[in-house]
């Protein structure tokens, strides 16, 4: 069978591939978007960090969904996840890039959390309760201490997996599984207490157990939506399209629809939980969430987070097109941004969805900073780790 | 002497890969009406045939989408119409509670049609099948594999066929009787 | 060939077939425990002695047909007691075999071959033994048609707002489903069995069962079709079946019932006990036929791990439901908790948690998954743990809710503990008659396990 050299020419990713051209588009997009949110932030700050929150977690959903998938490939083994792993790698490598884009966050959190305001603290029962865990200061531990985490991870599973393109050795696989085990609990843990921290005690006095589960499933989901279309790009040229068959993208794709499902199992769940129980304390959360405009946020959710991809994943051909499942992959990442939006932007008092301008410019501020640098990752690395052992045969050059 | 006509001829191979290979030279020699047996799927085999049915895919499809439709209309018609009553001040047409049962009927009766569907379409229960006369066939449960070119072939001839079938190296040849 | 979806690393770990076996002799040594003469006597003594457990659920189920539930524990204000603990804790065991089979397959997992049709088993009587205790619940139970929608001349139908008739539909089509593809699995087995068996009796019941199956590519084709989409439709049922569950509980407003989480913490402890009580059967099984060629360590290694990994699910389950009690700030809540730590039935809470979350974590080693002791009584702490979980969540929300003059303590009376260790008896009857009369490793699939049943392609 043919093991490629790492060493050997052919492995990176090609100076003139169409990535570097969407890498230098992303950069000029974002640039621009940062100048706008810098003006937008001195004009309206409450606007500004309403809009700012919803992209954050949009992009952060899938870095740390990578890093999930990862692990998980890492335990479960399986050859989808050997193609893709040097896209997901790079996809975790923006996590400190997300650690930097935090940092404006600190600076907001009485526009955003009504539990940083101390005159609505000093009125409220609830909020002087949850008051030794929801203040800034341990918020801002909390959040240091997760990206540690995350960060560290990160850096090692990285680190193993690039030595091991060098020399292929059954201690560094090892190595890799234990910490992705360790990994996973870890990640389940702290993610469960970011999305607390980040989403749900925008709304301090709504509580659900489940919201640590139903976003880790969007980050799951966000993660496979974001690597299939790159995948299915990178395909199309050496060294990627002499490993990848149609039978990784019909993995890729099973386990893309396996996450569609998750998703509306979770959010069904929660909804009819909540509806039947119909808690003065629990319903509020969703009342607004179907008020005015947002109803129809929640209705397009509905058809384009589940039924549309659910219905065109069933089909076994379109799991094995990539041109067709990247088109479904780039619709769901459209619907977890739709998603997170409905998740995180209507708590914050208002009526009915109004929509400011740096909603739309936000997304692309960071987006195209963090696409900058996944580009930029990416082309670090071989574009295949040569001596992984889930690998698929790879067909002679 | 006319002998009597038979179903047609068996033989009798030791691994899947002659079978396969059996049945691409029986397909190239003309043979259409033919079939293989073996003791677990082999998915070359029917390739090899150029058999594809893409109808049960459809029928459980059918039959999902039935139960869906029969379980929430039940519901609705029960709850909403004939049978209208107050529960904890909800809505007649309570579409989430709903879901589940929705859920339910479309797996039951899509389960239901995949069973049933291709117990239809393989012609089961089959009291009676000629290839049973042929004894060793006994083992086509177990481990030998048979191909059966059928008498209703255009091509088929007692004598040419069997020659032909010789040629292909078989632990065994039988003429199945009707 | 496909490639799995999971575990294709070239690994040193165990094989699923130990090497040197054949079409052949995979076929005559699974039907051979089938199919031989005169039935080996630890058999008989194991089924004799299960057939008297069986035979005390059937006096205690006359002595309620007779006397009525006032016989059971359940009073005011703990109306739900052992009936629907153990109802739970079977229909969870019964999560396994569909699980093994449908989630496997789809994945392409080699090794569920050995253990899906054992599985499938144990899922159908599980399900049967779960089914009874809502039934006779019900008080009147030879009216327990009334659940069903169907017109009657009381003009009445179902309330499709009630999680409990959620319930019925989702049991009913998942025993009937399981049933549906346990039986699609068995009809290639059952030709062999029929062309096999030196008995008349035995060709006329097996031939009767296997329908005329010849093995034919068309009939494998279309077969092999409806066994993946039975398998594509069994993956959400049975997440379906203890999420429904869960909702009998989780829709209601009583502390500790009411939480969102409960649809995937169920499923999630649903496979533990399930892969946990596959474990404790299959192990004295392998043991006794001999059939460690076809179970390997393999097996149960994989199977602790996932053991493992539910566990942890579990346990995160309990953690988030006491963080958010305290987050949550409603005083219900927070007192329910620290009901379960610290009131009456603390004891059973803390053995609980040990049973479920800390020793489990010995599976974290590898010598452990290697130690077959080991594993067996892990296993049985864990059906022991979920058992417990099911009292706890149940009893313990009861006993003390809103109003503190209806408070009060439950135990279970002689009665529920006949009918809990009789319903162990018939599950155990039926397991015991079908490894007599069924082969409880599916045989053609393990044929396609067999290193010749691969189709060499020829190179031109």
């Amino acid at each position: 069978m043919a093991r490629l050299d790492p060493t050997m020419p052919g492995l990176h990713l090609a100076p003139d591939h169409v990535f570097v051209r969407v890498q230098r588009v992303a950069g000029a997009v974002g640039a621009g978007a940062i100048l706008l949110c810098v003006a937008g932030a001195l004009l309206n700050p409450a606007a500004f960090f309403r809009a700012y929150l919803v992209a954050y977690l949009f992009w952060f959903g899938i870095a740390l969904g990578s890093l999930a998938i990862l692990m998980v490939q890492y335990v479960t083994g399986g050859a989808w996840g050997a193609v893709v792993r040097r896209v997901l790698e790079s996809g975790t490598r923006t996590l400190p890039l997300m650690a930097v884009l935090f940092v404006p966050l600190a600076f907001g959190l009485p526009y955003l959390y009504v539990w940083a305001r101390p005159e609505v603290v000093a009125h409220d029962a609830l909020l002087q309760h949850q008051r030794i865990y929801l203040n800034v200061p341990f918020f801002l531990v909390r959040a240091a201490f997760y990206f540690a985490v995350w960060i560290t991870v990160t850096h090692f599973l990285n680190r193993w997996s690039l030595a091991q393109d060098s020399r292929p050795e059954p201690r560094l696989e090892r190595r890799l599984e234990m910490l992705s085990r360790a990994g996973l609990m870890l990640y389940g843990l702290t993610e469960t207490f970011a999305a607390i921290d980040w989403a749900m005690s925008l709304d301090p006095h709504w509580a659900s157990t489940i919201y640590g589960i139903l976003l880790m499933g969007g980050q799951g989901l966000a993660a496979f939506a974001f690597v299939i279309p790159v995948a299915a790009i990178l395909a199309r040229r050496p060294p990627l399209s002499r490993i990848i068959t149609p039978d990784q993208f019909h993995d890729l794709g099973k386990l893309m629809l396996a996450f569609v499902m998750l998703w509306a199992y979770f959010s069904f769940s929660q909804f009819l939980i909540i509806w039947s129980g119909n808690l003065p304390e629990e319903i509020p959360w969703y009342l607004r969430r179907i008020q005015g405009g947002w109803l129809w946020v929640g209705i397009l959710l509905a058809l384009a987070h589940f039924m549309l991809p659910f219905v065109v994943l069933l089909s076994r051909d379109v799991k094995r097109r990539p041109r067709v499942l990247a088109l479904v992959a780039g619709m769901l990442i459209v619907a977890r941004f739709v998603d997170i939006f409905w998740l995180v932007r209507p708590t914050q008092g208002s009526a009915g969805l109004e929509l400011h301008w740096l909603d739309f410019v936000t997304p692309f501020a960071i987006g195209g900073l963090w696409l900058w640098v996944f580009v930029w990752q990416l082309g670090t690395r071989p574009l295949v780790p040569v001596n992984d052992p889930c690998l698929p045969v790879m067909e002679a050059a | 002497m006319k002998r009597p006509p038979i179903y047609g001829l068996l033989a009798e191979f030791d691994t899947p890969t002659e079978l396969v290979t059996a049945v691409r030279k029986a397909r190239a020699a003309g043979y259409r009406v033919m079939d293989a047996y073996s003791p677990f799927p082999i998915e070359e085999l029917a390739e090899a045939l150029h058999f594809h049915d893409r109808r049960l895919s459809m029928i459980v499809l059918g039959g999902g989408i039935t139960g869906g439709l029969v379980g929430y209309l039940l519901q609705y018609w029960t709850s909403v119409v004939e049978y209208p009553l107050n529960i904890g001040g909800r809505p007649l047409h309570s579409w989430p509670s709903f879901i589940p049962v929705t859920f339910e009927t479309t797996v039951l009766f899509a389960a239901l049609s995949a069973v049933l569907g291709m117990l239809a379409l393989n012609g089961l229960p089959m009291p009676y099948h000629p290839v049973f006369n042929v004894p060793r066939f006994a083992l086509a449960s177990r481990d030998q594999f048979f191909l059966c070119i059928e008498a209703v072939d255009p091509h088929f001839d007692r004598e040419i066929t069997r020659r032909f079938l010789e040629r292909l190296d078989p632990q065994s040849i039988a003429e199945v009787a009707h | 060939m496909s490639t799995p979806v999971l575990e294709a690393r070239r690994d040193s770990r165990p094989p699923v077939i130990a090497p040197g076996h054949t079409f052949e002799t995979v076929t005559d040594r699974i039907s051979r425990v089938v199919l031989r003469r005169g039935t080996p006597r630890g058999w008989i003594v194991g089924f004799a002695l299960s057939f008297c457990l069986m035979m005390v659920l059937f006096y205690s189920v006359a002595a309620l047909l007779f006397r009525g539930i006032g016989i059971w524990g359940i009073n005011q204000p703990v109306e739900w007691g052992f009936d629907i603990v153990n109802f739970v804790w079977w229909i969870g065991i019964g999560h396994a075999g569909t699980l093994i089979s449908a989630i496997l397959l789809l994945l392409k997992q080699e090794w569920r071959t050995s253990i899906n049709r054992f599985a499938e088993a144990m899922t159908l009587f599980a399900v049967a033994c779960a089914g009874l205790y809502p039934v006779l619940h019900l008080g009147r139970p030879w009216l327990a048609y009334w659940l069903f929608p169907y017109p009657n001349t009381m003009g009445m139908w179902p309330q499709f707002r009630s999680p409990l008739i959620w319930d019925v539909f989702a049991v009913s089509t998942y025993l009937t489903v399981s049933l549906m593809f346990w039986f699609v699995g068995l009809i290639p087995d059952l030709a062999t069995l029929r062309d096999r068996s030196p008995s008349r009796i035995g060709r006329g019941v097996y031939g009767i069962l296997a329908m005329g199956w010849r093995g034919s590519a068309k009939h494998w084709h279309r077969y092999e079709t409806a066994y993946l989409l039975l398998a594509g439709l069994s993956t959400p049922l049975v997440v379906s079946v203890h999420t429904i569950v869960s909702f009998d509980f989780a829709v209601s407003v009583v502390p500790g019932w009411h939480a969102t989480i409960f649809p995937p913490y169920f499923v999630a402890g649903a496979i533990y006990s399930g892969f946990a009580m596959v474990m404790t059967l299959a192990i004295p099984i392998r043991k006794f036929y001999n059939l460690e060629d076809f179970l390997t360590m393999r097996h149960l290694d994989n199977m602790a791990r996932v053991m493992l990994a539910t566990g942890l699910i579990v346990a995160y389950g309990y953690m988030m439901e006491t963080f958010m009690a305290w987050y949550g700030g409603n005083p219900y809540e927070s007192f329910m908790i620290l009901n379960r730590f610290g009131g009456p039935y603390a004891p059973q809470y803390w053995l609980l948690i040990t049973c479920n979350v800390v020793i489990p974590q010995v599976l974290w080693f590898r010598r452990v998954r290697a130690s077959i002791p080991a594993l067996f009584v892990v296993s049985l702490i864990v059906n022991l743990g979920m058992w417990l979980e099911r009292y706890i969540i149940i009893v313990v929300s009861l006993h003390r809710d809103f109003l503190p003059s209806s408070w009060g303590m439950y135990s279970g009376s002689i009665y529920d503990w006949s009918m809990f260790v009789g319903s162990i008896g018939l599950f155990l009857s039926l397991l015991f008659l079908f490894i007599r009369y069924l082969p409880m490793i599916s045989i053609f699939e393990m044929r396609t396990l067999v290193p010749g049943a691969e189709v060499k392609e020829e190179t031109p």
